[in-house]
């Protein structure tokens, strides 16, 4: 599937038999929702098609993160290129669902969802209404995930909602203690998984969900709170300035 | 095949008899060390029939048994650590405790035995600092419980010496555990990295972003996590929780990644500590 790196919004358009979807965007889990949404025999619409007429779409998809720019740019192209009352399902890793929608002319049709890592492997969605959703897009976004197959949690809206801000924190702090140089990146790995029963190892972990990712919830909650507790570690934010973002760029805390 | 190594274990709770359990089920000579005759006795009991136990599930033979129980000798007299190779404290958690200990092992033990402490709060280096011999002092941290966590932290005062810390490595392995080495600053590693999964899950329960129930079966769910973070300190015992949250905090001269939630406070202050009081942040009252 060709990415287009205009952005990164989806467009579902499930009112007819094959429903029709339209991705936009150059995230990690952009991609990965365009596999599933394949696999799940949706039809991806084309750019072209979304810019030739004013489209009726039944759900956009949305994945901005670290860019809120951007963000904000894409929000208010999607608005002028579907219908009004379109719902839009965008990802609040960095941004709370709440001034997300501010910057739509409609914003209670906005709905905030957040999962860290590959969509395809997440079991359960965290989705949160902004204060100006109307309750009637909950119900659609319900409908969504379960043709998804994917448990919904409905959590009040924050920046990193609940799982992404927990493990970034933890991440946060590996990285941290990696900086002062207290262990090496395996050590602290092998410590977190043998002391404490971690699935996995924060700094493996973090190349697993994109380290762009991990930044984009920290610099989120510390943007949107003001608090120094949420502060990224230096060395993730050069990591990401230097293009080392995990798994997917083939180098982050580990070579791969 | 007995080896003729003796280990000194200086505290018989809940962390020194694990540590005499596994160093005497590995065939190492321990000898164990309480202040109280009958503390001492009735632990080293609690000890014997946790090795019976093993037998009785098959999981080490009578002779290992029998042998095992041999290898732990008590003792209430510190002066019998004179010949041991390594010495590892696991007294109460108070700093002038440990460094009454240690400096009373300094004047009795022989030149080359390595004193380690089980600390989890304090300075490895500070606790060094009080001995003559500050390059065979270290941490050597494990997790409770002792004989099922494969974890033990080696942490490495300013002083302590790379050789004190590969003999201490060696010992770890030697009883069936996978050393780390860390450098000696506030919490180590896991009870460091470890804080975010507590403090950030009770900070948005505090903003009533998502319930405890919510945020537990999300961990779980999404992370993969055994338990939640919620479940996770009623197990452990939410005064243990907070104690080492505040304890990190103060190291860290009160760096606001650490802080301490005020609603972790209140559960500790009513003495509701979690599955050991009858109720936590979950109710277990039958
Ligand atoms: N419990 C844990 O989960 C855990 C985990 C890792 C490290 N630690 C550390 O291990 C150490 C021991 O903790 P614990 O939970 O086993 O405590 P505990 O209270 O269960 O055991 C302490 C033992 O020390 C004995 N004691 C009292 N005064 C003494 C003295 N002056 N000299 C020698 N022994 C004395 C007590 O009789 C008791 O048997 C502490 O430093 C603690 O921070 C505890």
């Amino acid at each position: 599937m060709e990415r287009n790196q205009a952005g990164g919004f989806i467009i579902m358009k499930p009112s007819t038999d094959q429903k029709t979807l339209y991705v936009v965007g150059s995230e990690m889990i952009a991609g990965s929702i365009m596999k599933d949404i394949e696999k799940k025999g949706f039809r991806l619409a084309t750019k072209e098609e979304l810019e030739r007429e004013r489209q009726n779409v039944d759900l956009v998809i949305e994945t901005t993160c670290l860019d809120l720019e951007k963000k904000k740019a894409n929000l208010q192209m999607i608005e002028a290129a579907v219908e009004e009352s379109t719902l839009i399902l965008s990802s609040v890793l960095s941004i709370s669902a709440t001034e997300s929608a501010s910057f739509l002319n409609n914003p209670s049709r906005l709905v905030g969802f957040g999962i860290l890592g590959s969509w395809e492997e997440a079991a359960l969605v965290e989705v949160a209404p902004a204060l100006q959703t109307d309750e009637e897009y909950l119900d659609q976004v319900s409908n969504l995930l379960s043709e998804f197959d994917k448990e919904m949690e409905v959590v009040q809206d924050e920046a990193g909602l609940v799982f992404p801000r927990i493990l970034s924190l933890i991440i946060n702090e590996a990285a941290f203690a990696l900086n002062e140089g207290i262990a090496s990146a395996s050590e602290i790995d092998i410590a977190m998984m043998k002391g404490t029963n971690y699935p996995m190892g924060p700094l493996a972990w973090a190349d697993k969900v994109g380290i762009d990712n991990v930044y984009s919830v920290l610099m989120g909650l510390h943007r949107s709170l003001g608090e120094e507790r949420y502060r990224p570690a230096p060395l993730i934010r050069k990591m990401v300035h230097a293009g080392w973002l995990g798994e997917q760029t083939g180098k982050g805390f580990y070579e791969t | 095949m007995k080896k003729d190594i003796s280990i000194g274990v200086i505290g018989s709770g809940t962390m020194g008899s694990g540590i005499a359990q596994i160093t005497a089920k590995h065939q190492l000579n321990v000898l164990l060390f309480d202040v109280e005759k009958d503390v001492l006795s009735s632990n080293i009991k609690r000890i014997h029939s946790r090795f019976d136990r093993l037998v009785e599930k098959g999981k080490m033979s009578e002779d290992e048994c029998e042998d095992a129980k041999k290898n732990i000798l008590p003792t209430t007299k510190l002066e019998e650590m004179a010949d041991c190779a390594f010495v590892i404290e696991a007294a109460p958690e108070k700093i002038d405790v440990k460094k009454e200990i240690f400096k009373k092992l300094d004047e009795v033990c022989g030149e080359h035995t390595i004193l380690a402490t089980n600390t989890s709060s304090f300075s490895v280096t500070e606790i060094g600092s009080i001995t003559n011999r500050p390059d065979r002092v270290a941490g050597m941290h494990f997790f409770n419980p002792v004989p099922l966590m494969p974890l033990v932290e080696i942490v490495k005062g300013e002083k302590t010496s790379q050789q004190t810390i590969d003999l201490l490595v060696d010992l770890g392995e030697l009883v069936n555990k996978l050393p780390v080495t860390c450098k000696d600053t506030p919490g180590f590693i896991v009870n460091r990295v470890a804080r975010p999964y507590y403090n950030e899950a009770l900070k948005i329960s505090n903003e009533r972003l998502a319930s405890i129930e919510q945020i537990d079966k999300i961990m779980k769910v999404s992370g993969g996590f055994k338990m939640g973070p919620f479940e996770l300190q009623d197990l452990i015992g939410i005064d243990i929780n907070y104690t080492t949250t505040e304890s990190v905090y103060g190291g860290f001269f009160g760096d606001s990644r650490f802080r301490p939630s005020y609603d972790q406070q209140r559960k500790v202050q009513a003495g509701t500590l979690g599955k050991k009081s009858g109720g936590g942040f979950y109710n277990y009252e039958a």
